[in-house]
C-alpha cells in the first residue's frame, strides 16, 4: 500500500517535474494551472442536482430555473478561479541567511497585470500565507520553513493557489521556483583547537590572522566621514555618480589562521565548532582559512569569504554548488 | 483548514448577512407561524446588536435549547399547518438559529445554501413575473456573501459589482440550460401546500355565487389554435351539480367517488366532429376542477375525463396548471340514459316548494311535448316580471316557490335552480351545471382572459335522441349576459369592484390605460406561458424551430457547445482573452496605434524617441499631421507631465477623443493608399 502510494507520488513528480520545471521565475499559464471543485463546490453541486429534483416533483420551472442558475454560477466561477491566477508571475527572492534550527524563510516576488485576490501560498510543510491582492506593482511574500537539517534546504513545490470568488473551485499550481537555501550548520561554542599551522611567533594564539586597520592590503569601500584624508577618497567611484567614498586598507597582523576538521571527533559536532569558530574569526576581523578533505579554501577574511566558508561547511562532504539538476 | 485567522467572518460580511437575513425571510412572512416570526426577530435583533458590538455572541446552549424547542414545538403544529408549512418553518428556524451563532467561513457557506433553499420555497407559491424579479435580486444578495468571504478588505460596492456581474454572466447559460434540459414527471409524492381554496365550490346555495361574481381576480386563460368561438359558445363547464336537498346543490356521490379514486371510466363515448383545440392556463385554485367547452377531451395524463363531461385534475391546482384540451361542440352526452342516472336527476327533495311542485306538474299536462315544455319553462322567464340582479332579496326555506312567485329577481343560480327544479317535477331529467360564461379578450396578446366574477350555472337537460342539452335560463331574463358578457351587463363599480379598490380592472374605463394594462397582462401571459408552463411539449416545439429535428446527439452538441462558447464569452468580459494588451489604457492605446502604423509600413524604431517617431510618421503620411500632432500632444502631457488628478480625468478623456480621431484618420487612409498604390502599378 505505501509502496504503492509512493510510486504514485513519484510518478506525479516526476510528471509535474517534466509539465513545469524548476525556474526562478516562473508565470502561470493554463499549463500550469489545475481547478478542482472544493468541498463545498462538490456540495454545491448536490445541492443543485436535489434543487432540480425538487422543481421536479413539484413541477415548478422556477425552482428548475434556480438550481440551473446555480450551475451556471459554478461553471463561471470556474472560468473566474482561473483568470485569478492567470498570467500572475512569481519570482524567487533570497531570504536572509539562516541556521540549521532557525526558520528559513522563502521570499517570493508576485505581481500581475490583472488584479488578483485572495491568492494562498504554502509550502507542503508550512502555513497558509494569503496575499489579499496582486497587482500589477510586485510585492514580496515570506514563507517560513522550520528546518533542523544544514545543507542545501529545497523547500519543495510552492502551492499558489485560490478560490475566489465564490470558493466553489481551488484553482491551484505548484510551481518550483528553484529556490534552495543553505542552512548553515547549527554553530557550537566551544575552545577551537588552534591548529598545526602555527608558527610558533611570539604572537598571542587569538591575535592570530588579526587584521589591523593599515595601508597595505585595499580592504574595500566605506562612505566618506568629513575630516577625512583626500588621498583615500575613491575618485574613479565618485565619477561613477556613486558618492563620496573612502578606500580602506588593513594590514594582516601576522600569519592567517586555519579551520581543519579533526577527524576524530564525531563530524557533525566538529562541523558545528568550525561554524562558530568562523563566524568568530569574522566577528574580530581575523584572516582565515579552511582546510577540509578535498576542499581548501585559501585564507581571507570579509563578509563574501565568511559566507562562502560557512557555505563550504553546511554543505560538506557534497561540494559547493547549485543544487539543481536534481 | 489552514489558519483560523482566515476563516474569520469579516465586518462587511456581517453587514452582507443582515441584509440577506431580511431579504430572504420577507417574501416568507405569510408562511411563517407568529412565532417562528418570533424567534426571527429575535436572532435579527441580536445579529444587529452583534454588529454593533453591544451584545455578545449567544452561547451555543443557548442556542441548542432554543432549536430542540423550536423543533418540538413545530412537530406539535405541523398537524394544523400542514407538512410542508412545517418543513418551511422549520428551515427558517433553522436559517434564523444558524444565522446568530455563526462563527466561520463554513456557517456562512450553510446560511448561504439553506438561503437558496427558502428562495425556492418562496418560488413554489409566488411566481408572478415581478415576484422572480424581486427573489433574483435575493439571490444576488446571497451571491454577494460569498463574494464577500473571498473578496474582503474592499467597499460594498465593488463586493455587489462582482456578485451581480457572476449573475449576469451566469444567465445566459442558465437560459439555454432551461430551454433544453430534459423535462422529467414527478418522481414521488409531495406534500402541497395547504391553502385556501378560490374559485367555485362543489355545494351551490344561493347565498354562494353571488358573493364569487364579485371577485375581480383571475380564473384562467385561454389560447385558441385557430379562430376564437362567439362568447355565447364559451360556456365553461367546471360542475355538475345533481342532488338537491331543498337548500343546497351538490354533486353526484358516484361521480365524487371516482374523483376520490382518481378513476375515470369509458362511459365517454368517442369524440365526433371537428374538434376546438386550445390550451388553458389556470391560476392555483387549491381544487382539482379544470375548465372546459363541452365536450372537453384531453390527452394529458394528470386528468381526469369524468363521465360528467368535465375535466379534473389529479392532484389540486397548487400552481399555474397549463393543460391542453380539444372540445367537440357536436358531440352528445349520455344518448342512452341508464336507470340510475335517470333516478338521480329526477330527484327532488319531498314535500318541498308546493307551488313550484304544481307548477311543474300543470306544464307536464298543457304541454305533452318535452320540448315544447322546455320552451314554455324559457318562455316562462322572459314573460313574467323576472329581474336580474346581482343583490337579490332573501329567501325562505321555499326558496324556489319565494323565487319564483315573490322575489322574481335573482341571478344565474336562482333561474338555474328553478329551472332544473321544475323541469325534473314536470318530469325531464335535468341538472345544474356551473362554471364560467365568456372571457374577456386580449387583442395584443391573443388569449382570452376568464375572470372568477365570469362565473355562472346553467341547466342540461336530457332529451331522447339527443342526450344532455343546455339550457340557460338565465339569457331569457339578460340576454346581453351571456352574448357580450358579464361587463355588458353590469358595470364594475356595482359588481365585482365594490370589494376591490385597487383591482387593476379599475383602468378599462380610460382606454389608454387600459391598453397599458392589457400589454401588462400580456407580459404576465406569456410568462406563465413560455416559462411558468414550459413543459415537454413546448420544449420540443421550441427544440425543433432551433435545431431543426432533434436527436440526443444533436442535443448533447448543442449543450456542450453552448458551455464552450459561453465560457468564451465569460472569458473574454473578465479580460481573459486580450492579455498581451497593456493594463494601462493610455498606453495600450498608443500600441494599438503603433501597431497600426506598423501595418501601413512605418514601424517605430528600436529605441526611437516619441517626436522623432512623430516627425518621420508626418514625413511620410501629411494626412495625419492634425490628428497626430494633437494626439502626441496629450499623450505626452498626461505621461511626462503628470497633472493634477482632476486635469488627468479631463486629459484622458481628451486623449480618448484625440485617439478616436487619429485611429478613424489611419483607417480612411488605408483606402485612400490603397487606391494611389494601385494607381502607381
Amino acid at each position: 500500500m505505501t509502496t504503492r502510494r509512493g510510486r504514485l507520488s513519484a510518478w506525479w513528480q516526476a510528471w509535474i517535474a517534466r509539465r513545469l520545471p524548476a525556474n526562478k521565475r516562473v508565470t502561470l499559464a493554463h499549463r500550469s494551472i489545475f481547478i478542482l471543485p472544493t468541498g463545498f463546490g462538490l456540495f454545491w453541486l448536490l445541492f443543485v442536482v436535489l434543487l432540480f429534483l425538487f422543481g421536479t416533483n413539484y413541477q415548478n420551472n422556477l425552482v428548475i430555473g434556480l438550481s440551473i442558475l446555480l450551475l451556471s454560477l459554478f461553471h463561471t466561477c470556474i472560468i473566474y478561479s482561473y483568470r485569478n491566477l492567470a498570467g500572475m508571475t512569481l519570482e524567487a527572492k533570497t531570504g536572509p541567511e539562516v541556521y540549521a534550527g532557525e526558520t528559513l524563510l522563502y521570499g517570493v516576488s508576485l505581481h500581475a497585470k490583472q488584479v488578483q485576490h485572495q491568492v494562498e501560498l504554502s509550502y507542503e510543510k508550512t502555513q497558509v500565507q494569503t496575499i489579499a491582492r496582486v497587482a500589477d506593482k510586485a510585492q514580496e511574500a515570506l514563507i517560513p520553513l522550520s528546518n533542523s537539517r544544514r545543507g542545501w534546504i529545497h523547500p519543495g513545490r510552492l502551492r499558489v493557489e485560490s478560490r475566489y470568488p465564490l470558493g466553489l473551485c481551488r484553482a491551484w499550481s505548484h510551481v518550483d521556483l528553484a529556490n534552495a537555501q543553505i542552512a548553515f550548520a547549527r554553530p557550537k561554542a566551544g575552545q577551537y583547537e588552534l591548529s598545526a599551522e602555527q608558527q610558533g611567533d611570539d604572537h598571542l594564539a587569538k591575535d592570530q590572522g588579526k587584521q589591523v586597520v593599515g595601508v597595505e592590503e585595499f580592504q574595500g569601500l566605506k562612505p566618506f566621514v568629513t575630516g577625512e584624508s583626500l588621498n583615500q577618497i575613491a575618485w574613479k567611484q565618485l565619477a561613477q555618480g556613486r558618492g563620496m567614498l573612502t578606500k580602506t586598507f588593513e594590514q594582516p597582523q601576522s600569519a592567517p589562521q586555519w579551520l581543519t576538521l579533526d577527524s576524530h571527533a564525531p563530524l557533525e559536532e566538529q562541523l558545528s565548532l568550525l561554524t562558530w569558530a568562523a563566524d568568530r574569526l569574522s566577528a574580530k576581523g581575523q584572516i582565515f582559512g579552511l582546510k577540509l578533505p578535498g576542499k581548501t579554501l585559501a585564507p581571507s577574511s570579509g563578509e563574501k569569504h565568511r559566507h562562502l566558508v560557512l557555505a563550504t561547511l553546511a554543505v560538506y562532504p557534497e561540494h559547493l554548488e547549485s543544487p539543481h539538476g536534481r | 483548514m489552514a489558519d483560523s485567522k482566515s476563516e474569520n467572518i469579516g465586518r462587511q460580511s456581517l453587514l452582507w448577512l443582515l441584509l440577506v437575513n431580511l431579504s430572504v425571510l420577507a417574501p416568507l412572512y405569510d408562511k411563517m407561524t407568529p412565532w417562528s416570526m418570533a424567534i426571527c426577530a429575535i436572532c435579527l435583533l441580536w445579529r444587529v446588536g452583534i454588529f454593533s458590538g453591544k451584545v455578545a455572541k449567544p452561547p451555543r446552549y443557548l442556542v441548542t435549547t432554543l432549536a430542540i424547542a423550536s423543533a418540538v414545538t413545530l412537530a406539535l403544529v405541523t398537524a394544523q399547518i400542514g407538512l410542508l408549512n412545517g418543513f418551511i418553518n422549520l428551515l427558517i428556524l433553522g436559517y434564523a438559529l444558524k444565522y446568530i451563532e455563526m462563527r466561520d467561513r463554513r456557517d456562512v457557506r450553510a446560511v448561504v445554501l439553506v438561503g437558496f433553499f427558502l428562495i425556492a420555497v418562496t418560488l413554489i407559491e409566488k411566481q408572478s413575473l415581478w415576484f422572480t424579479l424581486q427573489l433574483t435580486l435575493v439571490a444576488t444578495i446571497n451571491i454577494c456573501v460569498l463574494v464577500c468571504l473571498y473578496l474582503n478588505a474592499s467597499s460594498i460596492r465593488r463586493t455587489a459589482k462582482l456578485g451581480a456581474k457572476l449573475m449576469l454572466q451566469s444567465l445566459p447559460l442558465a437560459i439555454v440550460l432551461f430551454m433544453v434540459l430534459p423535462r422529467l414527471p414527478p418522481l414521488w409524492l409531495v406534500p402541497n401546500p395547504k391553502n385556501a381554496t378560490t374559485g367555485l365550490s362543489d355545494e351551490l346555495s344561493f347565498g354562494d355565487i353571488g358573493k364569487l361574481t364579485r371577485s375581480s381576480a383571475l380564473a384562467y386563460r385561454v389560447t385558441f389554435d385557430s379562430s376564437r368561438p362567439t362568447n355565447s359558445q364559451l360556456y365553461w363547464r367546471a360542475l355538475v351539480l345533481d342532488h338537491y336537498d331543498g337548500k343546497t346543490w351538490t354533486q353526484d356521490p358516484g361521480i365524487k367517488t371516482l374523483q376520490r379514486q382518481r378513476k375515470a371510466t369509458n362511459a365517454r363515448p368517442s369524440p365526433e366532429g371537428e374538434p376546438i383545440d386550445y390550451e388553458v392556463i389556470a391560476e392555483p385554485s387549491y381544487q382539482n376542477w379544470l375548465f372546459g367547452l363541452d365536450l372537453a377531451y384531453t390527452n394529458t395524463r394528470e386528468i381526469l375525463e369524468l363521465p360528467d363531461g368535465r375535466l379534473y385534475a389529479k392532484a389540486p391546482l397548487s400552481q399555474k396548471y397549463q393543460y391542453r384540451v380539444s372540445s367537440y361542440p357536436e358531440a352528445r352526452l349520455d344518448r342512452q340514459l341508464t336507470p340510475d342516472l335517470r333516478r338521480r336527476n329526477l330527484q327532488l327533495p319531498s314535500e318541498s316548494n308546493p307551488r313550484a311542485s304544481a307548477l311543474g306538474q300543470k306544464l307536464r299536462t298543457n304541454y305533452p311535448d318535452n320540448e315544447r315544455r322546455l320552451n314554455a319553462i324559457m318562455t316562462l322567464f322572459n314573460q313574467a316580471p323576472f329581474f336580474y340582479t346581482l343583490e337579490p332579496p332573501r329567501v325562505g326555506p321555499q326558496q324556489i316557490d319565494d323565487f319564483l312567485f315573490e322575489n322574481r329577481a335573482g341571478f344565474c343560480a336562482h333561474y338555474a335552480s328553478a329551472m332544473v327544479f321544475l323541469a325534473r317535477q314536470s318530469g325531464l331529467p335535468a341538472r345544474m351545471v356551473t362554471g364560467y360564461q365568456g372571457g374577456e379578450w386580449n387583442q395584443a396578446g391573443g388569449y382570452l382572459s376568464v375572470y372568477q366574477y365570469m362565473a355562472h350555472a346553467w341547466v342540461e337537460v336530457w332529451l331522447e335522441g339527443k342526450g344532455w342539452t343546455r339550457y340557460d335560463p338565465t339569457a331569457m331574463i339578460a340576454p346581453e349576459r351571456v352574448e357580450a358578457g358579464f361587463d355588458a351587463m353590469f358595470s364594475p363599480e356595482q359588481s365585482y369592484l365594490i370589494n376591490n379598490p385597487f383591482s387593476s380592472l379599475r383602468l378599462r374605463q380610460y382606454p389608454l390605460l387600459n391598453n397599458l394594462r392589457m400589454s401588462l397582462a400580456s407580459i404576465d401571459y406569456y410568462w406563465s406561458k413560455w416559462v411558468l408552463g414550459f413543459d415537454e411539449d413546448r420544449q420540443s416545439q421550441l427544440l425543433k424551430e432551433l435545431l431543426g429535428e432533434i436527436n440526443a446527439t444533436k442535443l448533447a452538441i448543442f449543450i456542450i457547445a453552448s458551455f464552450g462558447v459561453i465560457a468564451l464569452f465569460i472569458a473574454y468580459s473578465v479580460g481573459l482573452l486580450h492579455f498581451s494588451r497593456h493594463p494601462d489604457p493610455v498606453v495600450a492605446g498608443f500600441e494599438q496605434i503603433g501597431a497600426m502604423l506598423t501595418k501601413r509600413g512605418l514601424p517605430r524604431a528600436l529605441g526611437e524617441s516619441m517626436d522623432a517617431y512623430q516627425m518621420r510618421v508626418l514625413a511620410a503620411v501629411p494626412e495625419l499631421s492634425e490628428p497626430m500632432t494633437r494626439y502626441t500632444t496629450s499623450y505626452m502631457t498626461l505621461k511626462y507631465r503628470a497633472p493634477s488628478p482632476k486635469a488627468c480625468k479631463q486629459l484622458k478623456r481628451q486623449l480618448k477623443q484625440d485617439q478616436r480621431r487619429l485611429r478613424l484618420a489611419i483607417l480612411r487612409l488605408k483606402g485612400s493608399l490603397a487606391i494611389s498604390e494601385g494607381a502607381n502599378e
